[in-house]
């Protein structure tokens, strides 16, 4: 597999300025790579970043720092042309099944908004596309005269879907899109993803704060905390054996039917800090069972312990 | 604190950006400023009284320094004089203020007293007789303009029923109970569409408030109905209520012109009407700045009483 | 939508006189015949003559013309102006944003008759002034209206998910954000053309706005006053020509604020009947705390009544942990409220009895209902920021919710709400006690609204969704918070939920619930271990757990104004046969509650 998104030395800081206070930083620090095909998981809990992190990969939001090359291309560094090129092959689909739709257009011209904007098929032959995108949802052709607000939540979200593959990318960031829906109309939405990602040959972004729900669907997670990256390897790997005490204490904390899956609970005390105000060193002292007054020193940088499997802590391998 | 500092920088960049535009007003205008105060009717005027004019106004001294003149005068409220009798300019105002201000805030009164228990009650009681008849009463009372409202008042209690003379005014300190009386109808007439506006958004107001969670909340807790509508709607809904009569009460420090000229009431539009028609620049132009700075104002006291009110608005 | 047309006509039939003023064949307005000044109605002319001798119904036809073009013609051209700034500012942000809405503050400065008198002296009176300065009055208006809808619309997903797309910027200007906040501005044009025409008419009754002789409604109340001693009438005609455009106008502002607002949608009004006799249900159980047998409740909606929940029975015994599991619509929060005696005023229980302490919650006196609210039997809602008054201090809400139901002085409250917010596990409470909701996290605000709940020993506990809005870390901290205290306390729990997870965690008994009615009720290791009931089963497969695909259902909740006549889960169930087509009741099957007849033969467990 060759990588088709790389991102390095990612960060991104919003506000702050005279008068104000600090920035408060979303984002710092991070590399990552999205191979073709790939399914990558982005998992943290609010004010992690990973949100931000969806929108910098796709060049909707520009960095303060660091780099995205989308196919060896550099993203920020675009012209206009190229850009406009770039955002067939790279796209979206939203948490909220009801702020994603215009409320005032039907649906049929909504998801063929990327092709008429991009010129690429004669009108007449719209019809059939769209008649292919819809059924390729699991939704009835015919219901693209309607409006957004006829459709329920799980169907709006199979809309956006098809709006997003439109254009046919090789790449979707996929930001929380099943958090909003009930958990038998999750199921549904998960198996399409799963469905598409393995006829459509696409990569895939997954952000989540649902661990199971990513264990489900991607091949590779990246654990986020505060903006920085604190583990990454194979999902198998981190969710069998999670060598960051963040990540354990994350599954400890995730509900399980099966009493047999559960795991002793890792209580972490407090509430994430202030991402305008983040802890020196490694930003989860401050509530990590196993810190130390060297976790303070500096930020400890991402280390293998098996493979492709790496971890930002200083006492991995004592805890593991 | 930070942020109250702020709030008052702004309102003093504001003061020098009116003070600026009026200042300028009278050069953007296409045309010699002094040939255009004098002209009438497409009459040229007398070259000898324009030229005396540009020297009274300055206006023969370059921009700059007119400019930075003018700023410099209004510290010391040095406003000029009029052009019709060479009176100070801030001496009139400071003479004639006090009664406009007299009149908006009796206006106020009547809104606060009248407009929020009945805007409160009409929404408690949504729908029911007394909201329909409130409600259908404030529509009318914002259509009539307040000079019509004003006039039929004289026509009404001056000329027909003579209960009251139709305009005037009497110092308080000399006839309290003449003064009062006098006061009562531009009162009436000023306060008709405060009370209503604030009716209005009392009635919004509590009614959002009604729909909220923290209500249900109280609710919940058990407390009295009484302490849930003062502590818990009635409060909450008074930070809209205020920011809107503080805005209608700031418009009226110029909408006083018709009721005063109305009822003879001898405020602020006594000077200011004489001198647009007599085209008394210095004049205008000093009322107009300083009636704006007093709305500057008024706007930062209740952003600072909104704080008050709101703890959420002092973060921001 | 109806309200919209009786001003509307009335609108359109002045602006349509005033349109065709020049086709009435009336009389001159302008031409003078002092011979029959102040006359009375004549032939030629049915409302008499002025203080010069013109015509008074001309005077008013030519006057509506002559207002209406002034504060047509200023409106629009400020709606123009006005919006293209806000959507420029809105959108580009930086400094274009910064002169644009900031110019607009200093020009808010100028009270509006004085504006118009400083542009009145410098040019002049006259219509082309007039329509200048009122265009200059609410630029502002639009240019903040659009600017603020703009940066609404901006955060909107399908605003994004066009520009993802790659849409040119003047294309999602004109075709996504143009189109949504089309409805705001033209509320602003309408109340801008309402109000310049009050304007209008009061300058032109100073005499500074349309130029004598040119007819004007303001003009004519001005004339009227001086003759008002002799002709009290000819004062009456233009003040009542004036006051109903007015209204109309506002009116139609008013009509058209809601149509583009769908919060103020009227809604139904309360009905308090049927108050009937508790039906032939069981006895309540002797050793719950609150049992509740058949309660159904309805909603009245303008397209007729539904029944959101049906039928529905739980108890809870002391001590116990009830989970109501269900998706939503399934009528889990309505069946909570109505316990706690705070529907909404448009639903109403119909049937069915919810025993507490020996009475009947749903047939309680609403003062005798509220001394048990916040005592007896407390409530955690979903949304701590929302739930909480942002207004107060959060010990001061605590300590009001204990004052509420035991006489202690303002002081001892005080102490008391310290000593709860400590108990929730609020670090450093005295301080966190004066803080506001808003300086709190959404783990600490639940953990205020624990405190209030349990401020006076409930008896019972109904948490709504109390870890929904929450990170998994945190809601892990609540959930230990809620065991602890229940078994600190020994209070009975009900806790409202759609995460199975969270149910099988903490729940002893498990009631389910589909569509506005219990399907299936047990302990949660026979429910969770062995599913008698098909959704049960389809829910629980739908969870991702192992590594396998969790299974979604197909289909959708049925609406309940929808309903299906029969099982309400059979349209979706994969084992619905003809049998399912008749009403289900809730009937013991292997010792278990559950709804469905087919339960045995299938024998889901095995």
């Amino acid at each position: 597999m060759t990588a088709l998104v790389q991102a390095q030395g990612l960060a991104r800081s919003f506000g702050g300025g005279w008068l104000h206070r600090p920035p408060v930083q979303a984002l710092r620090g991070v590399d990552l790579t999205v191979a073709r095909g790939e399914a990558l998981g982005v998992v943290g809990e609010s004010g992690s970043g990973k949100s931000t992190l969806g929108r910098l990969l796709l060049g909707l939001l520009p960095p303060s720092a660091g780099t995205v090359r989308f196919d060896g291309q550099d993203v920020g560094a675009a012209s206009r042309a190229e850009w406009r090129r770039l955002r067939q092959r790279m796209q979206i689909v939203f948490q909220d099944p009801f702020g994603s739709l215009d409320p005032r257009r039907r649906v049929g011209p909504q998801i063929l908004d990327g092709i008429a904007i991009h010129g690429l098929m004669p009108p007449a032959e719209r019809g059939d596309r769209l008649a292919a995108l819809l059924a390729q949802v699991g939704l009835d052709p015919a219901h693209a005269v309607r409006f957004p607000h006829e459709f329920s939540g799980g169907q709006r979200q199979r809309i956006g879907i098809a709006r997003a593959l439109a254009t046919g990318p090789e790449f979707l960031v996929a930001d929380e899109p099943v958090s909003a829906l009930d958990v038998s109309i999750q199921a549904q939405v998960m198996a399409l993803l799963a469905d598409l990602r393995r006829q459509l040959g696409l990569a895939l972004l997954f952000i989540s704060h649902d661990l199971p729900v990513v264990r489900q669907l991607c091949d590779r997670v990246v654990v986020l905390y505060l903006g920085r990256v604190m583990e990454e390897g194979p999902a198998e790997a981190v969710f069998r054996a999670p060598a960051h005490p963040y990540t354990r204490a994350l599954l400890s904390a995730t509900p399980r039917l099966d009493p047999r899956r559960r795991l002793p609970r890792i209580p972490l005390p407090g509430e994430p800090p202030s991402p305008a105000n983040p802890p020196s060193g490694c930003v989860f002292r401050t509530r990590c069972p196993q810190a130390a007054a060297d976790c303070a020193a500096a930020v400890p940088a991402l280390q293998p312990v098996g493979a492709a499997h790496r971890v930002a802590c200083l006492r991995a391998a004592e805890a593991a | 604190m930070i942020w109250a500092a702020q709030r008052l920088a702004v309102s003093l960049l504001l003061v020098w950006c009116v003070a600026s535009i009026v200042f300028l007003a009278i050069h953007l205008v296409p045309g010699d400023p002094a040939e255009l105060l004098l002209s009438s009717g497409g009459v040229a005027p007398d070259p000898a009284a324009v030229a005396e004019l540009r020297e009274r106004l300055g206006l023969d001294r370059p921009l700059l320094d007119q400019y930075v003149a003018f700023l410099a005068g209004l510290p010391r409220g040095d406003l000029g004089a009029s052009l019709v009798d060479d009176y100070p300019v801030l001496d009139e105002i400071l003479l004639r203020l006090p009664r406009t201000l007299e009149l908006i805030g009796a206006g106020a009164l009547l809104a606060v007293l009248i407009g929020i228990p009945a805007g409160t009650r009409a929404a408690l009681h949504r729908g029911g007789a007394f909201d329909r008849f409130a409600s259908a009463l404030a529509a009318l009372l914002l259509a009539v303009p307040v000079f019509v409202v004003g006039t039929l008042l004289v026509l009404v209690f001056a000329q027909m029923l003579r209960w009251m003379p139709a305009g005037g005014y009497v110092p308080l300190a000399q006839d309290p109970g003449r003064h009062l009386l006098l006061l009562s109808l531009p009162a009436l007439a000023i306060g008709k569409g405060l009370v209503a506006v604030v009716f209005r958004m009392t009635r919004t107001a509590v009614l959002d408030m009604l729909a909220r969670d923290h209500v249900r909340t109280a609710r919940a807790k058990g407390l009295p109905p009484g302490r849930i509508l003062r502590r818990h709607v009635v409060r909450n809904a008074l930070t809209p209520v205020l920011t809107v009569l503080a805005l209608q009460m700031g418009s009226l420090l110029g909408g006083t012109v018709l009721v005063e000229y109305v009822f003879n009431w001898p405020g602020l539009s006594t000077p200011l009407l004489r001198a647009v028609e007599a085209r008394d620049y210095p004049m205008v132009v000093g009322i107009v700045l300083v009636i704006s700075a007093l709305f500057v104002l008024l706007n930062l006291v209740m952003d600072l009483i909104y704080a008050l009110l709101d703890p959420r608005v002092r973060r921001a | 939508m109806r309200r919209l047309w009786l001003p509307g006509g009335l609108v359109l039939l002045v602006v349509l006189v005033a349109l065709a003023a020049p086709l009435l064949g009336l009389p001159d307005p302008i031409r003078q015949d002092v011979a029959r000044r102040l006359a009375g109605p004549m032939p030629g002319s049915p409302l008499g003559r002025d203080e010069f001798g013109r015509d008074v119904l001309s005077r008013l036809v030519w006057g509506a013309r002559a207002s209406l073009t002034v504060a047509f013609a200023s409106a629009a051209i400020a709606c123009v102006v006005g919006t293209l700034l806000g959507l420029l500012g809105g959108w580009f942000r930086g400094l274009g944003e910064f002169f644009a809405v900031r110019s607009m503050d200093v020009l808010l400065c100028f009270p509006p008759v004085l504006l118009a008198l400083l542009v009145v002296t410098l040019l002049g009176p006259g219509s082309g002034t007039l329509i200048l300065v009122l265009a200059a009055l609410y630029l502002p208006g639009f240019v903040r209206v659009t600017w603020a809808e703009v940066l609404s619309a901006r955060s909107h997903d399908y605003v994004e998910a066009v520009r993802a797309l790659g849409a040119p910027t003047h294309r999602i200007l004109l075709r996504t954000v143009l189109p949504n906040i089309a409805g705001p501005v033209l509320v602003q044009l309408s109340l801008a053309v309402a109000s310049a025409v009050v304007l209008e008419s009061g300058l032109s009754f100073l005499g500074l706005g349309v130029v004598p002789p040119e007819p004007s409604w303001g003009l004519m109340i001005r004339g009227a006053r001086g003759t008002m001693a002799q002709a009290p009438l000819l004062l009456l005609w233009p003040c009542l020509a004036l006051s109903l455009t007015i209204l109309a106008m506002n009116l139609l502002c008013d009509a058209l604020r809601d149509a583009a607002d769908p919060r103020t949608a009227p809604a139904a009004p309360p009905r308090w009947v049927d108050r009937l006799l508790p039906g032939l249900l069981p006895p309540p159980r002797a050793d719950a705390v609150l049992s509740m047998q058949g309660l159904t409740i309805e909603i009245v909606t303008p397209r007729g009544t539904i029944r959101p929940v049906e039928d529905v029975s739980l108890s809870v015994r002391a001590g116990e942990t009830l989970a109501v599991v269900g998706e939503s619509g399934s009528g889990k929060s309505l069946t909570a409220l109505a316990a706690m005696g705070l529907l909404p005023p448009a639903a109403r229980p119909v049937a069915g009895a919810a025993w507490f302490q020996g009475r009947d919650l749903l047939r309680l006196e609403e003062a005798e209902h509220r001394r048990l609210r916040g005592s007896a039997i407390a409530m955690v809602f979903q949304d701590p920021m929302s739930s909480l008054n942002p207004v107060h201090r959060i010990g001061d809400q605590v300590a009001e919710a204990i004052r509420a139901h035991q006489p202690l002085s303002a002081r001892a409250a005080r102490a008391r709400a310290v000593d709860l917010l400590r108990r929730t596990g609020i670090a450093d409470p005295d301080r966190r006690a004066r803080a506001f909701p808003h300086e709190l996290s959404g783990g600490m605000r639940q953990r205020v609204m624990i405190a209030m709940a349990i401020a006076n020993r409930p008896a019972l506990l109904i948490a709504d969704e109390p870890t929904t809005a929450l990170d998994v870390t945190v809601q892990a901290q609540i959930l230990d918070l809620l065991a602890g205290l229940q078994r600190e306390t020994g209070m009975a729990l009900v806790f409202i939920t759609h995460n199975l997870g969270v149910v099988a965690e903490i729940a002893d008994r498990v009631t389910v619930l589909y569509a506005g009615q219990v399907v299936e009720e047990g302990t949660v290791a026979e429910v969770f271990g062995a599913p008698l009931h098909p959704y049960t089963a389809a829910l629980l497969a739908a969870v991702p757990e192992g590594d396998g695909m969790a299974a979604g259902i197909p289909g959708t909740v049925p609406p309940p104004q929808d309903l299906p006549p029969g099982c309400r889960f059979a349209p979706r169930c994969p084992h619905a046969a003809p049998a399912c087509d008749a009403p289900q009741l809730l009937a013991e099957r292997a010792g278990r509650a559950v709804r469905c007849t087919r339960a045995d033969e299938l024998a889901l467990a095995a």
